[in-house]
């Protein structure tokens, strides 16, 4: 029998390094181990955020250092049906997974083993409390005293002695462990035993009904700690694609990669079943449409269907029942009505009362729903689940054709993907209100910074140095309150839900001088319009009057009005603002103030991917457009344009990059440039990742050469594609999965 | 004769005449550094602007939307404008966004300043 080395897997599915995204939880996991004082952590999971994996490494860890601490794991699972039963089988791997560590084997972890071997295995010297524990065993379990026998069962890791070392125990899936039938409320009587026990200890579980079981057990919440275990953070939800991706051997495009992890919101559950469900078909992920195909193949039989095929099954095991929930659920979810009344749901749902309230607890606790006494809220869940839920609902409620249900949800699908990447991008190329509102703390910043007109007149167009200097030398200054709460408008008024924007519309609370009374008490509603002009008089009304409004109807008493926009705002849009004492700032002010107060812009670019030898990438931004010029020079000159020609194709592609990195929220901020060289003709392509911008969207095949537009801002807003169109012979925007590829050819012969 | 170099953008004043001359890419920064001065300078009495384009290479659209801002505000100060030694490629983008439908062309800044020379610049109302 071979002795375990430091990093060899014992319940642990994938390799350390390929376990990417939960680093600092499996830190504290094991730190938690590792404390001398006994205390429970309860690892509180949000549904899908996956914990099983992380627990697991967790315990190969501790049994890799074969330190004093003794790692069990438990899983809770759906196949046990009793509590006595789940208590018995908890003994079992604690004896099992005893004797694997002091024996150094991690293969007996898995081993088929049965109580007798256990004895037969165990070293000498545990066997004087391994043997006395078995008998006493065989005695409770048979004395017809259940809650007893699930006692002694889960008081077995206290019986190991202190000279062997400290029993650690993992639970996972503990939610499960309520449902269990029996007089015995599991799951309750597990932070009991443990809670009392002066061991450490962790219970893992969704995170609705850990908590509801610690206070139904009346767990002393001083002596357990909390770790909360969301969806992975975007950055590591991409890091887990790669991982999953190239261990499961699926080809997938960096387009895909980004589109899964926003689809599934990050979630490791459903990234690893979608994947493993790629790789099981041998399917590469090039495109949306490879990766929506599967996606809609997932929800109508593969592992997504299963997972909550399973969980409606358990909640509503009758067809006829289950059927009418898919249809109250999918009904009130695709209803403008947030919440609707738990009477009207159990009247609907045609069930007894003590069923219902079951029913609505087990969708609670899955946060299918939010239940808050008289109240039923189902608009909230996963994408996915929306998703599953109506495709349910049309085949069991609607009876609609299978292969209409699967045409039309791949069709939506595909349609909602590039909103899905736009919403991104545009959160990840923003600036976080919250954070900058969250960290005006009473700091006295130039006054300047929030009037765009008298901001304007004195700084734009100065030197940066120039204006960096000036503005520390600013005397009008401007306390800043106190921020104590900061939320989106729409959780304000969740009537005009569609007319914000989460994260480019808050509210926040505060006090002036950070004095806590009512005459000091202030509310600042903010907005950041989008707009690539200086905002006109009506946009900025318009919001002006919706944010005040908004101010009035929640009886706010004083409150200021703070617009943001990219390029400020003009002299009429300004002097209303100033009427109303509202201030405005334009980004740049808004930049110049977070460095005054010392928040931190959420902008991060994302790594480069390397080109090949006809591609030319360069930042965005930073003139850097004159490089794709120079180089495109170059290669016309190679080619014998005259240099009128040549000219004009370079003030085409800086126009080209001028849009990509105005319009595209580009997640890498990157422009893409290729450049053929064919007899008569260049062929020059400029691509970015990100957004199609809205003015190309709809003519997205071969510009109008009578483009013309309305009113003098429109018009500028297309000075870039106009002027492209008439410089170069042909102009094409290519359909790609998202951001733009435009293509322009000259031709050698125009002159 | 006055000489200023502003912070980057050079300019000078014949009479009141500001001449600014434009660097060799007119994008949004050089635009609006370009604007700064112009609005300098009016805010310290000339009546006339002449834009130099002699060592301007290359213009982009953006840079153009700031020309016409300039002779918005030009004109609102009852100004005149006239661009000087604008190459023939940088002509026709602004002939073609309309650009010198607005404003005055000259080979110059000699031929600018003549044809300044006859204009009377009305007064500005406040």
């Amino acid at each position: 029998m071979s002795s375990a080395d430091f990093n060899s897997r014992v319940l642990a599915r994938v390799p350390r390094h390929d376990f990417v995204g939960r680093g600092d939880e499996l830190d504290r996991i094991v730190k938690h181990a590792n404390a001398q004082n006994g205390r429970g952590l309860l690892l509180l999971m949000t549904p899908s955020a996956g914990c099983s994996e992380l627990l697991r490494q967790a315990y190969d860890q501790l049994f890799n250092q074969q330190s004093d601490i003794i790692p069990l794991y438990y899983a809770f699972t759906r196949h046990e049906t009793t509590a006595v039963s789940a208590a018995i089988e908890f003994l079992q791997t604690v004896l099992q997974q005893y004797l694997a560590f002091r024996r150094k084997e991690p293969a007996l972890c898995r081993a088929p083993i049965t109580l007798q071997d256990v004895l037969e295995l165990a070293p000498s010297s545990d066997l004087e409390w391994i043997e006395p524990l078995v008998k006493m065993y065989e005695r409770i379990r048979f004395s017809n005293d259940n809650k007893a026998l699930v006692r002694f069962c889960l008081g077995a890791p206290q019986r190991i002695p202190v000279r062997s070392g400290k029993a650690f125990v993992m639970f996972d899936g503990a939610q499960l462990a309520d449902d269990l039938n029996g007089s015995v409320v599991l799951g309750a009587e597990l932070l009991r035993v443990f809670g009392r026990s002066g061991q450490s200890f962790v219970i893992a579980g969704l995170r609705r009904q850990i908590l509801d079981s610690a206070r139904a057990a009346e767990s002393n919440f001083e002596l357990l700690d909390l770790l909360r275990l969301d969806q992975l953070r975007s950055e590591e939800a991409h890091s887990l694609v790669d991982h999953v991706a190239l261990r499961s051997k699926v080809v997938l495009s960096r387009e895909v990669r980004d589109l899964l992890v926003q689809q599934f919101d990050g979630s490791p559950f459903f990234i690893t079943n979608f994947l493993q469900a790629a790789r099981d078909r041998n399917l590469a992920l090039n495109t949306y449409l490879d990766c929506e195909r599967l996606y809609v193949d997932e929800l109508l039989g593969g592992h997504i269907h299963h997972h909550f095929t399973n969980l409606l099954e358990e909640m509503a095991p009758h067809i006829d029942k289950r059927v009418r929930l898919i249809r109250v659920m999918w009904e009130a979810a695709a209803s403008d009505e947030k919440s609707a009344s738990v009477e009207g749901w159990r009247r609907r749902l045609e069930v007894e009362p003590a069923e219902f309230e079951n029913t609505l607890h087990q969708l609670h606790i899955q946060e299918f729903v939010n239940w808050t006494g008289a109240t039923v809220d189902a608009t909230t869940g996963s994408q996915t689940w929306k998703d599953y839920l109506r495709v349910a609902y049309r085949l069991a409620i609607k009876a609609d054709s299978r292969a209409l249900v699967v045409a039309e949800t791949i069709a939506d699908s595909l349609k909602r993907a590039p909103n899905t990447m736009a919403r991104h991008y545009k959160q990840s190329d923003r600036i976080d209100l919250r954070r900058v509102v969250g960290t005006f703390d009473c700091q006295r910043v130039p006054a300047v910074l929030f009037d765009y007109r008298d901001f304007s007149k004195t700084y734009k167009g100065m030197d940066e140095v120039e204006l960096q200097s000036q503005i520390a030398s600013e005397a009008n200054l401007v306390k800043l309150p106190q921020t104590v709460h900061v939320a989106s408008c729409y959780a304000f008024d969740s009537g005009s839900r569609k007319a914000y924007e989460e994260e480019r519309c808050v509210v926040a609370h505060g006090f002036e001088d950070g004095i806590y009374t009512d005459a000091q008490q202030t509310v600042w509603l903010i907005a950041d319009l989008e707009s690539k002009l200086e905002v006109d008089l009506e946009l900025a009304k318009s919001w002006f009057d919706r944010l005040d409004s908004l101010a009035r109807q929640n009886d706010f008493q004083r409150y200021r009005v703070w617009l943001i926009s990219n390029e400020g705002f003009d002299e009429p849009a300004g002097d209303l603002l100033r009427q109303h004492e509202a201030f405005c700032s334009s980004k740049r002010q808004l930049e110049i103030l977070i460095q005054q107060i010392g928040a931190t812009l959420a902008m991060q670019p994302a790594p480069v991917e390397a080109a090949d030898e006809f591609l030319m990438v360069v930042p965005m931004g930073e003139e850097n457009e004159l490089l794709a010029a120079s180089a495109v020079e170059q290669i016309a000159r190679r080619l014998t344009f005259p240099p009128q020609a040549i000219n004009q194709i370079k003030t085409a592609i800086v126009e080209a990059c001028i849009n990509a990195s105005e319009h595209s929220h580009s997640p890498d901020r990157k422009i893409y440039q290729r450049f053929r060289v064919e007899s008569d003709k260049l062929v020059v392509t400029i691509s970015s990742r990100g957004i199609m911008p809205t003015n190309i969207g709809s003519n997205n095949a071969h510009l109008s050469k009578q483009e013309s537009s309305d009113s003098a801002a429109e018009e500028r807003r297309g000075w870039g594609l106009k002027l492209i169109r008439s410089l170069m012979d042909e102009v094409e925007f290519q359909r790609v999965d998202e951001g733009t590829s435009l293509r322009m050819t000259k031709y050698l012969r125009t002159s | 004769m006055d000489i200023s170099t502003g912070a980057t953008v050079k300019s000078h004043c014949v009479g009141t005449t500001a001449i600014v001359y434009a660097s060799d890419y007119l994008n949004k920064l050089t635009g609006e550094k370009i604007e700064r001065e112009c609005r300098r300078q009016l805010d310290s009495g000339c009546r006339a602007l002449v834009i130099d384009f002699a060592d301007t290479q290359l213009v982009n659209s953006i840079g153009i939307s700031i020309l016409l801002g300039i002779i918005d505000i030009a004109e609102k100060s009852g100004a005149q404008v006239v661009f000087s030694d604008v190459n023939n490629q940088t002509i026709q983008l602004f002939d073609m966004l309309g650009l010198t439908r607005h404003v005055a062309l000259a080979k110059n800044e000699q031929e600018a300043l003549s044809t300044l020379s006859g204009f009377n610049p009305t007064p500005t109302l406040h």
